[in-house]
């Protein structure tokens, strides 16, 4: 396990290796001083300190909009603001997605009326091209936190949606018809043996909608956001900061992985249950 | 009390066609008889006991519980499955509470239930103990204290200890004997259980039916006292019985000794 793990960092630090050689070789400019690949020693001190144009002021910290210096801990204040901002409309829109898309997706086995009512629309709903969907949702909702919370939950929940109907399918009929002898009511089968069953499976869900959903606050974000990482982007790319886009792409790999390794420990409580070699 | 009558069930085959897994099976079973369900597999037994559980409703005919006609799963009635049923995200202690969540008692008086019947099964001091941790011949234990403890006073066993090796077979017919004959309710519990094991159902039962081809074609009574030894076995009456039912398997051509004494639909 360990071994295989330091065969992961070697080819990190290959690949960080590489594309510092790439920044010497290949010098060409996406604008005058701003390189096109930029080598790591310009993302960690030029560009971060340059991020600090996005700090609003405050905490000690002049703007540098009002003459104030590009500072390490300007850099930091603007990084850690702005990623409140898009964490924020993230998890709100995780949650939100989250639980709705796997009440629906309950729904579908839960009763003959409750499936009829949601299966159909379901499916074609979660067809429509999920792109496509950010300047519906922008006219509808304008550039509002609720726009981009709603939009990362309809990402999210479609995913939880067929996620919560496969996994509810794959439950042994026999846990059913063992707590309906037992005599469980209708609530209690779901909550106490669906629900849990499910949830091994679900996990895979789960990871896969957090990845997304960095995605998709991300793309929330392009749509005109006054805030949040994905703006810094937006407004670095008209200007062909190349290296601030980078940097804020590179926080974003930070950020997902750890809400990645946090999603597993809080989780691993859940399925300490599951037989080894099971899901 | 449990009636049976005119049961008959029949499903639809897949490729098309029915499948009559029940033939018009009437039987009446007395309050506190242990009683075996004998015959060739795919000829209706388990079939019999879901109909009596309630997870399938009859095509024709009726099974009336204590007066009460059955229409799905109840309180009155337990079941013990063939395959491992216990829920693995539970931990055992939880497993044999469930049927008394379900029924609303009390937390302090659900553990000490659930722990007395843990007792009795021998696994206490397992309460904590996850499923995944345990054999396959404990988690049958389980399952038996489960199905107990919710008090159900007609309980359903499927071949509940088919897969398990000798040994522990034999452990557990005198975990269940020991509990069915446990009188600390003022009724006692009528049991229907599932065998395809014949020397199984000659040491359980007071009453053999055997079910071939969706029909009841015998019901035997056993008189052979308890507690009965190996030694129960190979007395005439023993004898007898095993030679009716191995003909009724297709084992043994019917012989002398093995007259037929058709008492279906008594």
């Amino acid at each position: 396990m360990t071994k295989r793990r330091s065969v992961g960092i070697v080819v990190l630090v290959a690949m960080a290796g590489a594309w510092e050689l790439v920044s010497r070789i290949y010098t060409g400019e996406a604008a005058p001083g701003e390189p096109m690949v930029p080598g790591w020693e310009v993302v960690f001190t030029r560009t971060l300190r340059s991020l600090s144009d996005y700090w609003g002021g405050g905490l000690g910290v002049v703007a540098v909009s009002e003459g104030g210096k590009r500072t390490y801990e300007g850099a930091l204040l603007a990084i850690g603001a702005n990623s409140l901002d898009t964490i924020a409309r993230l998890f709100a829109g995780l949650g939100l997605g989250g639980v709705g898309g796997t009440l629906l997706g309950l729904a579908v086995s839960w009763s003959r009326w409750t499936r009829f009512l949601v299966q159909l629309p379901g499916h074609v709903v979660r067809t429509f091209p999920l792109l496509a969907m950010i300047p519906l949702f922008q006219l509808w909702f304008g550039i509002s936190f609720v726009g981009m919370m709603l939009f990362v939950a309809y990402g999210a929940g479609v995913i939880f949606f067929v996620g919560t109907i496969n996994a509810v399918k794959n439950v042994p009929p026999i846990f059913i018809d063992y707590a309906r002898v037992l005599g469980a009511s209708r609530l209690r089968l779901y909550r106490t043996v669906i629900l849990p069953a499910i949830f091994p499976e679900l996990r895979s869900t789960i990871l896969l909608s957090l990845g997304l959903g960095w995605t998709l606050v991300l793309g929330a974000e392009y749509l005109g956001a006054q805030t949040g990482l994905g703006q810094i982007i937006v407004y670095s790319e008209q200007f062909a900061y190349v290296d601030r886009m980078f940097l804020v792409a590179l926080v974003f790999v930070l950020y997902a992985s750890l809400s990645y390794a946090l999603f597993d420990r809080l989780s691993r409580r859940l399925v300490q249950w599951v037989p080894r070699g099971g899901p | 009390m449990i009636r049976i009558e005119n049961v008959t069930r029949t499903f639809r085959r897949a490729g098309g066609g029915t499948v009559h897994a029940l033939v018009d099976v009437s039987v009446e079973i007395s309050e506190g008889e242990f009683v075996c369900i004998v015959g060739p597999s795919g000829h209706g037994k388990t079939t019999l006991l879901q109909l009596v559980a309630g997870l399938l409703p009859p095509t024709s005919g009726k099974i009336v519980v204590d007066g009460v006609p059955v229409t799905g799963p109840g309180p009155d009635r337990g079941v013990v499955f063939q395959r491992d049923s216990v829920f693995p995200w539970m931990r055992v202690i939880d497993n044999v509470e469930y049927g008394l969540r379900c029924r609303g008692v009390p937390k302090e008086r659900r553990r000490a239930i659930s722990r007395s019947y843990l007792e009795a099964v021998g696994l206490d001091g397992l309460e904590r103990s996850w499923p995944r941790e345990l054999s396959g011949g404990m988690l049958k234990r389980v399952a038996v204290a489960t199905v107990f403890a919710t008090g159900a006073k007609v309980l359903l066993l499927d071949e509940p200890f088919g897969p398990l090796d000798y040994v522990t077979r034999h452990q557990l017919h005198d975990v269940l004997l020991n509990l069915w004959q446990a009188t600390e309710t003022e009724r006692a519990r009528t049991i229907l259980f599932v065998t395809h094991d014949v020397d199984e159902a000659l040491t359980l039962s007071d009453r053999i039916l055997v079910v071939k081809q969706g029909r009841l074609v015998d019901d035997m009574r056993s008189t052979l006292p308890r507690p009965r030894t190996t030694d129960s076995l190979v007395v005439p009456e023993a004898l007898r019985h095993k030679h009716v039912l191995l003909s009724h398997l297709g084992l043994e051509a019917p012989g002398p000794s093995g007259a037929v004494a058709t008492g279906a639909g008594a």
